[in-house]
């Protein structure tokens, strides 16, 4: 599991994508000599491999915005990282885009690391016709000529299901499905290692979503990506995730493949998680959990979910308990799962 | 007449759109009717996508918008014909929304607490503010929480679903006949959702509120609604009990709704891989404006 600083012509099959090791990302402010920090992803480790979506569930305030935006890069004060390693198959020794120079930022993004976002209008240029974003982020690392770039752009539009047409046209004239499988195509059109997908689907009518779910399916089988998807929506993740992480209040609690986590989830929060959904056709009452999310400025001691949860004994208010491996492939950070002092 | 807690009679609203000489008619509710009967409690949802028109027809029935023709009459009150301070109170009485974003409903300068007191006081006129924290606490604990929990906070220093349960308590501060609920959940943590969902149905069982449930969730819809409406484009186009109709639905777009929905199951999860394309949807290829 642990890739030692790669060679870029080295065996790359069996290297993961991305490793992420001990990730702490604050929020740290000081008003009137007052210190705050927010731990919002405190102490996160896992491992991206190649061609897999890779999937990250946790409600609003679980961390998981400031985990992508850790991995992209994106950090501006009062975001800071704290401590911990983000290694990306294709910039190794960094230990995050954050450490790397612009020069080899911009190499990177849209050739290597790419996104797709919930508002795909953030993406797309609003003043500028969508051929415009597709000659400003991709032409620089596909080349050629402009006018086998654009066959180029066409043939990918078509896989997306798109007509030519929309190169012609601006974002704001396109429906929100379209506008997203248009931020589809540009995302994917350099063929990228990595793609992180934040809410791709969250703003989309259900018929549409279920389109542009099978299109990034499709699309991410062609081209062997490796995708991080992070949605708070259970039903996404049981469809397009080959693996599954669950977060809550800044850690990982829970990861498997995604389908033994709906099958044999292990993590009470988890289990709440899933056995909560409505589903159609099942008549039986569904309780919520009690209580609420905790705030981040002052998390519980221990297990951050010890205050909801109903298998919390009295370790779990004193220790943090760590990620253990309760079946093969599957970890747990849980002490009535995994017994023992989570040493 | 009289036994019918809300009649809406074929209901239209068209918005213009353009300049004055291209002019462009949107009809975002095409002749809509449907009935509440009075004294049988019972959870409506009315679904559908983005553009169906359910929020409009939501907005209707609260009088936030007015209809540009067919009738709308909630307990033997004709909305077009309520005119003056005192009818519009009466008629906030007995009907109250929830709408989708607790935080912003409230305004986050002002403690909540606030917002629950002047809203009993304004009801009930003259009773002292000693009287109206006493009616607050009891409200406060219909949704799960007290007086003592949310006094003296502001909207932020509340989670989510703790503030749609106060804006649910400040509702049942006028002791309405009718709440409507435009999307109460999409907002809230799915650890938090089932709690309030949950809470729509204590609602209606303990204290015989009528609630209008609109949302694009079939799933939550299926969980609690008694009745359901689809819409599509401004029209109704499927109605009746909510589980006849979304075990077996009849109109094809009722149908193809229920096929999107993403169970939250592995076992189906290759039908997605190769979803047909080629179907009719409304994300084909279609300029907007």
């Amino acid at each position: 599991m642990h890739a030692s600083v790669e060679q870029p012509h080295g065996d790359q099959e069996a290297q993961p994508l991305l490793v992420v090791r001990d990730l702490q990302a604050y929020y740290r402010t000081s008003h009137a000599g007052v210190r705050r920090g927010i731990r919002a992803v405190d102490g996160v480790s896992f491992t991206v491999r190649r061609g897999e979506i890779y999937g990250l569930a946790g409600e609003s305030s679980s961390g998981k915005t400031t985990l992508i935006k850790s991995i992209a890069g994106a950090i501006k004060p009062p975001l800071e990282i704290v401590g911990g390693s983000m290694e990306f198959a294709f910039l190794s020794g960094y230990g995050g885009l954050h450490r790397a120079a612009r020069a080899e930022l911009e190499r990177i993004r849209w050739r290597h690391l790419s996104y797709i976002m919930q508002g795909s209008m953030n993406v797309l240029n609003p003043v500028r016709r969508v051929r415009s974003s597709f000659v400003d982020f991709a032409y620089p690392h596909i080349g050629g000529s402009l006018k086998q770039f654009e066959q180029l752009v066409v043939a990918h539009l078509a896989r997306v299901k798109l007509d030519p047409s929309v190169l012609t046209a601006f974002p704001h004239e396109l429906s929100g499905g379209m506008r997203q499988r248009a931020a589809l195509a540009l995302a994917t059109i350099c063929r990228p290692g990595f793609i992180i997908a934040d809410e791709p689907t969250t703003a989309l009518d259900v018929v549409v979503q279920k389109e542009v779910l099978g299109m990034i399916r499709g699309i991410q089988r062609e081209t062997g990506s490796s995708v991080l998807f992070v949605t708070h929506d259970m039903g996404v993740h049981a469809h397009i995730t080959d693996r599954l992480a669950i977060m809550y209040a800044g850690r990982l609690v829970e990861e498997a493949a995604t389908a033994e986590i709906f099958r044999n989830p292990l993590h009470p929060y988890t289990k709440n998680l899933i056995s909560s959904l409505p589903r159609i056709g099942e008549d039986a009452p569904r309780a919520g959990l009690a209580g609420a999310p905790p705030n981040l400025a002052d998390p519980p001691s221990g297990c951050r979910f010890h205050p909801r949860c109903p298998l919390a004994s009295e370790i779990c208010c004193r220790e943090v308990p760590v990620m253990r491996e309760a079946s093969s492939g599957h970890r747990v950070a849980c002490f009535a799962v995994n017994g023992g002092d989570g040493a | 007449m009289n036994d019918l807690l809300l009649d809406v009679m074929e209901v239209s609203k068209t918005f213009a759109r353009g300049r004055l000489l291209s002019r462009e008619k949107i009809v975002a509710v095409n002749k809509v009717s449907m009935q509440l009967a009075a004294g049988q409690p019972e959870i409506l949802a009315i679904i559908g996508e983005s553009g169906s028109g359910k929020t409009t027809l939501a907005r209707m029935i609260l009088n936030m918008e007015t209809p540009t023709s067919g009738r709308l009459v909630l307990d033997g009150t004709d909305l077009a014909a309520m005119g003056g301070n005192a009818a519009r109170l009466a008629f906030m009485h007995k009907v109250q929304p929830i709408f989708q974003n607790p935080f912003e409903s409230f305004n986050p300068l002002k403690r909540v607490e606030r917002y629950l007191l002047m809203t009993r006081l304004r009801f009930t006129g003259a009773a002292g503010e000693s009287t109206a924290a006493v009616a607050v606490d009891a409200a406060l604990h219909k949704v799960g929480l007290s007086l003592k929990e949310v006094g003296g906070r502001y909207p932020h220093e509340l989670s989510g679903g703790q503030l749609q349960r106060v804006a649910i308590a400040r509702a049942l501060l006028a002791e309405p006949k009718l709440i409507v609920a435009d999307e109460p959940v999409s907002m809230i943590d799915a650890s938090l959702r089932m709690s309030i969902v949950n809470l729509f149905r204590t609602l209606r069982d303990e204290l015989g509120i009528s609630i209008i449930y609109v949302t694009h969730d079939l799933a939550t819809a299926y969980y609690i609604s008694d009745r359901i409406m689809i819409m599509q484009k401004g029209s109704v186009v499927e109605s009746g009990d909510a589980r006849t109709v979304l075990k077996a639905p009849r109109h094809p777009y009722t149908r193809q709704l229920r096929e999107a929905v993403l169970l939250p199951e592995v076992a189906s999860a290759p039908a997605i891989v190769t979803p047909n394309m080629n179907g009719l949807s409304p994300g084909a290829p279609e300029r907007r404006a």
